[in-house]
């Protein structure tokens, strides 16, 4: 510390914190929405300049017309992939948490089984899925089960972790309390690994999407029937390429969809013990 | 023994019966490491025996064998009870219940009667000072409330000895002494049993009727020192400061000579 001037001019005042609710959530909508706005007013710029052709990159005017007179059309393929990805994404859930726990039960399980899960998360998806149209015929079960398939991995792999990596002492104390390996698993470990099951939850969200759309693009249904898949290819071999962009533009709200299911889930059941959960304040 | 034989002096302090005895009991590790030498150490009924020593001195291993949760691989562990709970430095609770369902954990894993098991959850609650926070998450509450909750569980199973691996070592100093305590006053309604581990010298002193210096390379027994004013069931009962500011000092004496 030096001369009295300097040592007043350091002085910090920290005043209680007030943040209004609206102020806040101006803060949390306002930039990206400026972003969106940005980018939207440069890419209508560069088709104008450079005159860019409608079925290489259509302009924010010709989408926003392709919105107006093709969504009612896209109501149907939406549905249908957001059912089987859905479906996908439920089966991935059950069959990944049960896989996790029978492996955390007995280790020879997860020795046995393992390999195998590692060795269907590296098969290239897009070469599996016609395989699957082979075997169940083309249509929403094979999607589905695409979809299933992809988004398994992530689920048994996460909430294997989780359930291997409970507090030691917590484990000891149903030890010593008598607790059978069964109410361990149960009631100890399960619930211990819930943060590390959502987070493979919300890969398996997005993954299952994936699937349900690779498998629309080879099963080649149509009449609406096919999914956003059979969309995107439709489009793309017409060279409909408005209709290609809100077809990738619903697949991707698609996954959204899900993901904030998972994202609700997680705060709902978090919300109270979990640091994750927690605003950034406290 | 019949009462005709004990000695004059041993009948203001009757020779405590041991709840647990260690006989030669030798810890060497699979890799081949010497954890704990042979000690001889005894637990009497109804005393604190506390453990000092260094770090790596074996003192948690020791407080594991009396726990059963692992055996001495030379010697062995005589304990004439098995109702024990185990308190760990952190307070190691279930982050997704309440307080609680935390307090009536181990009870309940232990298959207690339900009606037995509230009746004793809040008696625990009430003597730890939880009371109003039935309903609360462990995050909610601070380190040293958390701690509270880990010590209620712990009487709520009802032992009779109590295993404490520094319980309260990661707490302020103030927390400490209040927490001290309470061990004490949970002691002295329940006549508990207690093996209690600490690195601090002044919490040993006032917490133990016996203190057992432990030294390292291997793990082994200094010697067991009786405290010359050990706490009263009487709570009021004045402690002789000078002899126990004695104590400490030999205590630290004898740590000493193993740095030395």
């Amino acid at each position: 510390m030096t001369a009295a001037g300097t040592a007043e001019s350091a002085v910090t005042e920290v005043r209680a914190a007030r943040r209004p609710r609206g102020k806040k959530l101006a803060g949390v909508v306002l930039p990206p929405a400026a972003a969106l706005v940005t980018g939207v007013v440069l890419w209508e710029l560069i088709t104008v300049i450079w005159s860019v052709p409608g079925y290489l990159m259509p302009s924010p005017l010709t989408m926003a017309r392709t919105v107006k007179d093709d969504l009612p059309a896209m109501w149907t393929p939406t549905l249908v992939t957001l059912r089987e990805s859905y479906l996908g994404f439920v089966i991935a859930g059950a069959a990944g948490v049960l896989c996790a726990l029978v492996m955390a039960r007995w280790r020879l399980f997860e020795r046995g089984l393992f390999p195998y899960l590692v060795i269907v998360q590296t098969l290239p998806i897009v070469a599996i899925a016609p395989l699957f149209v082979v075997w169940l015929g083309a249509g929403p079960l094979t999607n589905t089960l695409v979809g299933a398939m992809i988004a398994l991995f992530p689920v048994a792999a996460s909430t294997l972790s989780g359930l291997k990596s409970t507090d030691r002492n917590l484990v000891q104390l149903y030890t010593m309390a008598g607790a059978p390996p069964r109410v361990q698993l149960l009631s100890l470990r399960l619930p211990a690994a819930l943060p590390a099951i959502l987070t493979g939850l919300r890969v398996a969200a997005g993954a299952s999407v994936i699937g349900a759309i690779v498998g629309e693009f080879v099963a080649g249904v149509g009449g609406g029937q096919g999914g956003l898949g059979y969309v995107i290819t439709e489009s793309a071999v017409q060279l409909q390429t408005p209709q290609l962009f809100l077809a990738v533009l619903l697949a991707s709200v698609v996954s959204l969809v899900l993901f904030t299911m998972v994202v609700i889930a997680e705060r709902r059941l978090l919300r109270r013990w979990h640091e994750s959960a927690l605003p950034a304040d406290e | 023994m019949t009462h005709a034989d004990i000695p004059v002096r041993a009948a203001a302090r009757p020779a405590p019966r041991p709840l647990a005895e260690f006989i030669k009991a030798e810890k060497v590790f699979g890799n081949g490491f010497r954890a704990l030498a042979p000690i001889d150490l005894v637990l009497p009924a109804a005393e604190i025996t506390v453990l000092v020593g260094p770090s790596g001195c074996g003192k948690t291993t020791l407080l594991r064998m009396a726990a059963g949760l692992t055996a001495p691989t030379g010697g062995r562990l005589v304990r004439h009870t098995d109702r024990m709970s185990y308190v760990f430095q952190d307070p190691t609770l279930l982050a997704w219940r309440t307080v609680q369902a935390n307090v009536e954990l181990v009870a309940k894993l232990q298959k207690v009667p339900r009606e037995l098991r509230r009746e004793r959850a809040s008696r625990a609650i009430d003597m730890t000072g939880l009371a109003g926070f039935e309903k609360s998450y462990p995050r909610e509450l601070s380190g040293g409330m958390r701690m509270r909750v880990s010590l209620a569980r712990a009487v709520t199973s009802d032992p009779e000895l109590l295993l404490m691996d520094e319980p309260f070592a990661a707490l302020d100093e103030f927390t400490r002494d209040k927490m001290g305590s309470e061990l004490l006053h949970m002691w002295r309604v329940r006549g508990l049993t207690v093996m209690f581990i600490t690195h601090s010298i002044p919490e040993a002193v006032r917490l133990g009727h016996q203190i057992a210096v432990l030294g390292t390379r291997p793990g082994h027994l200094i010697g067991v020192v009786r405290s010359p004013s050990p706490p009263s069931p009487d709570p009021d009962a004045e402690r002789d400061e000078a002899a126990l500011h004695e104590f400490a000092l030999h205590i630290t004496g004898q740590l000493g000579g193993v740095r030395a």
